[in-house]
């Protein structure tokens, strides 16, 4: 459980290769990022990282960097 | 999957209150899994009230044929969900009634612009109530008021044949709201169901896309050794096998006392055993633990040959499709070998843990009906009569004199509101001896029985052993020159009596005596329908153009060895 393996849950949901995933990568670049799928990236993220996000968190990601750090914040590393 | 060669159609609308994404991707999969081809008009989020009340909404539009009404509490109370708590126990009474009306006024405004089945998702009670422990103590306290509204659902359920509910506690319970709900789901996006939920009510709401397209299961094909009971007979004995007072062999009875409740509902259920007949049979019938009994059995076929030829021998003496087959095997084996001969048979991989059985046999969604009929009720009685019939033609040498020994009796009925749901139950699921293979719902038959231009009748068929009930139905178009027979069809479980030609005559000599001149018929083949295939011929129908004709100043003959009554 690190935190590199972010980019490849980001890849799983949203049905992307993983070589294409970066710290930059957002719903504007990623098509099927859409509020639902973003749902359900939070879910796939909670259960790998043993971790529950709050509502501030959810609503404050802009870009995959963004979720990098406030799972940092919960200790993982 | 291609959806052209899907050969069943339905339309389904979902309307509901709350953010239910998914819940259309995920039936559409699973009725094009089931050869069903799926389309779907979603109502706008919380639009329900307006596509139900403007009779020119997208909803009317689309003219759906089933229709699910998903609210929830939250959304139906509005302001009120938090406020019920502090008002009167009188102030609540009369909300409960406005929200009733609402209600009522909803469904009746559906049932004057569609003829789609409704089913609607009865209230949550949610699990906390300020009032806490003395809530029950309050004179109409609020989970009263939510149950109020639920039973009156309920109610109107009971006396509409459209309308069905599904009780979203009954999900709740099997869940379990901690898991269904989730506050941030719920507050991002008005989500009320957890997406990892969304599959299990996608699950839950094919039990009645399954009997609305006519494709439920009828029959229960079980294996004996650890499958009825735990061990094998031929090798531990009679006195060694478990069943009953070990908590294994509890397990056993426990799923035997469910498939004995689905026999009661129905369900016919049968025996693919590989066993000496002998000690099967001395453990079905004299094992003091034993809940299945070989009355309960339409079809046993115990012996040493392969499962599949066995599974193919069932379905023929039953006379039922495989398709409408499910198969209980602990052995892997066996369950490989007939998903591979017979696809179209729903085989249930059996755990080696006996505890798990009965609650796998609860969660199939397959065996749900829309109506249950006196016929149903009384069919496992009706099977065991077939295996005597059976029994007792091998023990008369030709046909025509089992025939004459079997005393048939065949009353012919003008369709009524009691004989409604079974006629249109026939045209659903009758497929072989089915010439035109038109599939009616119960509200169009009750419109054509109201129609002075069709006659719509069915026959009840009587024989020594018993009571067959409603198994044939015939529905004609009439005009002054000529009647078509547009749907003419007989359950394929007295097939080949002479019961066709007795209907068939009396229908001939019904028109006769209303000064036609000729009666027509079609026979539209299909993959299952074969057997009906020669009948109009063999009659003596004759084939002009599109039609099968019959011209009303030939004889009519009626077969010696029937009795027919008519009304």
């Amino acid at each position: 459980m690190k935190l590199d393996d972010v980019n490849t849950i980001v890849a799983k949901v949203f049905s992307m290769p993983e070589s294409e995933i970066t710290d930059e990568s957002n719903p504007e670049t990623i098509e099927s990022w859409d509020s639902f799928n973003g749902l359900v990236l939070v879910d796939e993220l909670e259960n790998h990282f043993k971790i529950k996000f709050s509502i501030s968190e959810i609503t404050d990601v802009k870009n995959v960097a963004d979720i990098k750090r406030h799972i940092k914040n919960h200790n993982v590393s | 999957m291609d959806d052209l060669k899907l050969d069943k159609k339905l339309k389904v609308a979902i309307l509901s209150s709350f953010t239910l994404n998914g819940l259309n991707e995920i039936l559409h999969v699973k009725c094009s899994e089931l050869g069903i081809r799926y389309q779907s008009y979603l109502g706008g989020y919380n639009q329900y009230n307006q596509e139900l009340l403007n009779s020119k909404s997208g909803l009317y539009n689309f003219s759906p044929d089933v229709t699910f009404l998903i609210i929830d509490v939250r959304n139906f109370l509005g302001d009120s969900f938090h406020y019920a708590h502090d008002i009167s126990d009188d102030e609540r009474k009369t909300l409960a009634k406005e929200k009733i009306t609402e209600l009522k006024n909803l469904i009746e405004t559906f049932e004057n612009n569609s003829n789609s089945k409704l089913i609607i998702t009865t209230l949550n009670v949610p699990s906390y109530s300020p009032n806490g422990i003395i809530e029950t103590k309050l004179k109409f306290g609020f989970y009263e008021m939510i149950e109020d509204i639920n039973n009156s659902l309920r109610h109107i359920s009971k006396n509409h044949d459209s309308i069905y509910i599904y009780d979203f506690r009954q999900f709740i319970s099997k869940f379990g709201e901690k898991n269904i709900f989730d506050y941030r789901q719920f507050h991002l996006g008005d989500i009320q169901i957890t997406f990892n939920f969304i599959p299990h009510l996608a699950n839950d709401l094919m039990s009645y896309i399954k009997p609305i397209s006519g494709i439920n299961k009828k029959c229960i094909v079980l294996d004996l050794d650890n499958t009825l009971w735990g061990g094998i007979v031929g090798e531990d004995g009679f006195d060694g096998i478990e069943l009953g007072d070990t908590p294994n062999g509890k397990a056993f009875v426990e799923f035997q006392k469910e498939l004995l409740s689905l026999w009661n509902k129905g369900i016919i259920l049968a025996i693919n055993s590989k066993n000496n007949v002998e000690d099967a049979m001395k453990v079905i019938s004299e094992h003091p633990n034993m809940i299945l009994r070989e009355k309960n059995f339409a079809n046993i076929q115990i012996n040493w040959d392969d499962k599949a030829i066995n599974l193919k021998k069932i379905a023929d003496e039953i006379n039922i499709g495989l398709n409408s087959m499910v198969f209980f095997d602990d052995d892997k084996i066996n369950c490989e070998r007939i998903k591979q001969e017979f696809p179209e048979v729903l085989t249930v991989d059996l755990p080696n843990d006996p505890s798990q059985f009965s609650p796998i046999l609860k969660e199939l969604n397959d065996f749900h009906v829309l109506q249950r009929t006196e016929e149903d009720k009384k069919r496992g009685e009706m099977y065991a009569q077939q295996r005597e019939r059976n029994k007792f033609e091998k023990s008369v040498s030709s046909i025509d004199d089992f025939l004459k020994n079997l005393n048939i009796q065949v009353n012919i009925k003008k369709s009524n509101d009691f004989l409604i749901p079974r006629i249109s139950q026939l045209t659903l699921k009758t497929n072989q001896f089915n010439l035109t293979t038109k599939r009616y719902q119960e509200e169009e038959i009750r419109n054509l029985s109201n129609n002075e231009k069709f006659t719509v009748g069915c026959a009840q068929v009587l024989d020594k052993f018993g009571d067959n009930g409603i198994t044939g139905v015939f529905i004609i178009a009439k005009n002054e020159k000529f009647w078509l027979i547009d749907t003419f069809l007989l359950s394929c479980r007295i097939m080949g009596r002479g019961v066709e030609n007795a209907i068939l005559s009396q229908i001939l000599k019904d028109a006769k005596a209303n000064g036609v001149d000729e009666v027509k018929a079609q026979f539209i083949p299909t993959q299952k329908n074969k057997p009906a295939e020669n009948f109009l011929f063999d009659y003596g129908f004759k084939k002009q153009e599109n039609f099968w004709v019959y011209k009303l100043n030939n004889e009519i003959k009626i077969p010696n060895y029937l009795k027919v009554e008519t009304e």
